[in-house]
């Protein structure tokens, strides 16, 4: 069995790279893309903990896979969510450009 | 009696209606102003007889203790103020108070007012606001019989405003002159400098008696509840009131000016009934003037003559001949007060009601003229007797009235003013007086020379006598300053001369001072032939005796600068002291105080916004830090 530490130092990795991505893209496609990355990132992080720790006090295998199901869903209705934003915003502005978006700026 | 009341409300009721449907009435509801008027005189004569037929035991009435004459009083609740019957609570009443006093005032102003406004009918004829001219009319009558009706301060201090607002709508009926305007604030102003001493005597009077009523008030100085300090006090306050709306010295600035008026309100507010307002005031309340070793009626007395005597020189001056008129009512206002100051109560009421219908008269007189003539200067007028007959006629009796020409009405009431200024004042007060009297004669018999004789100007020619609306009223106001002397003598019957009906303390008859009466027609008698000489035959010339006083008619020609003086203390004092206030005011109020904290707001703000860049990877940093931070503190802690 691969040790846990390889799980997680992966997951470690993606979510920075999704966390650059959000800070250094300019595409708010992008931006959420990256954001799917992070979540996905700790995902990898749940379900490795979870086949690792059954049996360690309380926790059980199943908690992991709950929570991580939960998080698939949660993102799918964000990005559904977040990409209809994006294109009212893309029909209104032209652009997706979230340097550009911001009119709630003083 | 109890329904005197109704007087003042049938023009109260009057005024608005026209205001409101005046224009869809035929003569835009002028009728309706004549009518309760008239009503209100016709209700005077029902309080008159209903007040000889009651005795003390009608309800109501009572012996007043300081007359002695049949007083009755009516009141209602107005509003409680607190509880009732708890320490602090206060409770008002409005009635009204109908004694001699009042009865003699209430029919002077209903005749008056209803001879002015059958003669306004004619005078205002065709002017544009010709509807709201008697709407104000109305009020101002209505406002006036409150005043005289009145039991309480209260009441009594809500109607003194009210004529001061219809006088101040009057004078400036013609708004569209600057000078009316400026006139009508003058007027208001000067006025509310007075009212606001009488406000304060008022409240002095309520804190000592706990009350506003006037019989309480002269019950509690009878019985020495108020202290001598706060009566001289409130006297000397209350007078004050009485000096702005009689135009006393140094208040009198106010009236000349108001003759920017409508002629007919000259004749009305500013002669007849308002001006007098204050010499009714301390009639009415002459027991606080007379408690005490009477001090204030000294004051009273002073101020009366200075005002008298001032206001008689400038009427020898004058040209204007509404101007003249005006001075000749402030220096016979000075002489009522200066009667009031020599305990000269019956002298003061009837030369009140005697210089009242004869200055009405003048007025209306005058304002025949002008109407016809267009002119207001003496200067342009002369000879006008033979083109306006009945106008010269009531002219003459009035100026003839005033001037003291005896049988005719001024003469017997301004000789019981010299009476009472001999018979309790020192020499000096009555020789002032005595030479005050021949100068009113001269006056009159200058301005009604100068008017009515002498050779008529061509530009007068196509002068036409005053139409029958305007004769009629002046008529019968001539008959009665020809005769109204008369009410001063004992007549076979029950009626024994007006001392025994307007007086104080005790009845007097009418009495005649030999060497005073005799002294008195021939100063007038002088005085006129005098006049005529000089106006009319011109055999007597004044240019050597006016280039000899060049200095003092300078001085008298400037209404002894009085005016100007104002207006230096307002230029210099009262405006350098507002702009410095209008100045603390923008600088330390609205500046600081104001926009302060609003200023300290918004560069706060400024200051803070620099953080919300706006750029979402400014944000996310932020985030990913803080939750770097939370985490290794989090971290630190646990381990």
């Amino acid at each position: 069995m691969i040790d846990l530490v390889w799980f997680q130092l992966l997951s470690a990795v993606l979510f920075v790279i999704g966390l650059y991505g959000v800070m250094a893209r300019r595409s708010a496609v992008l931006i959420i893309m990256s954001i799917e990355l992070m979540l996905n990132a700790v995902n990898i992080n749940l379900i490795a903990a979870a086949s690792h720790m059954e049996g360690v006090g309380r926790f059980s295998n199943f908690d992991g896979q709950l929570i991580a199901i939960f998080i698939i869903t949660v993102a799918a209705a964000e990005v559904g969510l977040a990409l209809a934003i994006i294109l009212r915003m893309f029909r209104n502005r032209s652009t997706v450009n979230v340097d550009e978006i911001n009119l709630m700026k003083w | 009696m109890e329904w005197a009341w109704l007087i003042p409300i049938f023009s109260f009721a009057a005024a608005p209606l026209i205001v409101l449907f005046g224009k869809f009435l035929p003569g835009k509801g002028s009728w309706l102003s004549i009518l309760a008027i008239g009503g209100g005189f016709v209700m005077f004569w029902v309080v008159l007889n209903s007040w000889l037929a009651a005795n003390a035991a009608t309800s109501g009435c009572f012996t007043s203790e300081n007359t002695g004459m049949l007083t009755c009083d009516y009141e209602r609740s107005w509003f409680n103020a607190g509880l009732v019957g708890e320490i602090g609570s206060v409770s008002l009443h409005w009635g009204i108070l109908v004694d001699p006093l009042t009865i003699a005032m209430l029919g002077l102003v209903t005749f008056v007012a209803l001879m002015v406004q059958i003669y306004s009918l004619a005078y205002m004829h065709g002017d544009p606001r010709f509807g709201w001219y008697f709407a104000v009319h109305s009020l101002f009558a209505a406002a006036m019989l409150t005043l005289v009706l009145a039991d309480n301060f209260l009441l009594l201090y809500v109607a003194w405003e009210l004529v001061g607002i219809c006088s101040y709508l009057l004078i400036g009926f013609w708004h569209e002159r600057p000078q009316a305007r400026e006139a009508a604030k003058k007027a208001f102003i000067v006025t509310r400098i007075g009212d606001v001493g009488l406000l304060i005597g008022i409240l002095l009077i309520w804190r000592d008696v706990g009350s506003f009523s006037m019989l309480d008030a002269f019950e509690a100085v009878r019985t020495g509840a108020m202290s001598e300090g706060v009566t001289t006090a409130a006297a000397l306050l209350l007078f004050l009131g009485a000096m702005g709306k009689s135009a006393q010295v140094p208040f009198h600035v106010w009236l000349p000016d108001a003759m920017e008026g409508p002629t007919p309100v000259s004749a009305l507010i500013h002669a007849a009934t308002m001006v007098v307002a204050g010499v009714f005031l301390v009639a009415r309340v002459f027991p606080l003037f007379e408690a005490y070793d009477a001090d204030p009626l000294i004051v009273v007395a002073i101020v009366g003559l200075v005002t008298a005597l001032g206001a008689a020189t400038i009427a020898l001056v004058a040209t204007d001949l509404k101007r003249i008129l005006a001075y000749s009512t402030i220096s016979h206002l000075g002489l009522m007060m200066l009667s009031l100051g020599a305990f000269g109560y019956t002298a003061a009421i009837f030369h009140l009601m005697a210089h009242g219908f004869s200055k009405a008269l003048l007025f209306l007189g005058a304002g025949s003229v002008l109407h016809s003539t267009e002119f207001q200067e003496t200067g342009e007028m002369g000879g006008l007797r033979k083109v306006m007959p009945l106008t010269a006629i009531v002219f003459s009796i009035g100026a003839l009235s005033l001037g003291g020409i005896p049988i005719l009405a001024g003469f017997w009431s301004k000789d019981e003013i010299l009476v009472a200024v001999a018979d309790h004042r020192n020499v000096t007060f009555i020789v002032l007086t005595l030479f005050t009297a021949l100068l009113s004669a001269l006056y009159m018999a200058r301005a009604m020379f100068l008017v009515f004789y002498g050779p008529l100007k061509d530009q007068n020619n196509q002068v036409h006598d005053a139409p029958a609306a305007m004769a009629v009223p002046m008529a019968i106001l001539g008959v009665l300053a020809l005769g109204f002397g008369l009410i001063s003598f004992n007549w076979p019957g029950s009626y024994a001369g007006i001392g025994t009906f307007v007086f104080f303390e005790h009845a007097e008859a009418f009495h005649f001072e030999i060497w005073i009466g005799v002294l008195s027609i021939v100063m007038s008698v002088a005085a006129f032939y005098v006049a005529h000489l000089i106006y009319v035959r011109k055999s007597i010339s004044l240019d050597s005796v006016r280039a000899r006083n060049a200095g003092i008619l300078k001085v008298i020609e400037n209404k002894y600068y009085f005016d100007e003086v104002y207006q230096w203390t307002i230029d210099r004092l009262v405006l350098v002291f507002s702009r410095f206030i209008a100045y603390f005011d923008r600088a330390i109020i609205n500046d600081i105080m104001v926009n302060g904290p609003a200023d300290v707001t918004r560069k706060f703000g400024i200051a803070l916004r620099v953080h919300v860049t706006g750029h979402v990877y400014s944000y996310t940093l932020a985030m990913a830090l803080g939750s770097i931070g939370l985490g290794i503190f989090v971290w630190l802690r646990v381990v």
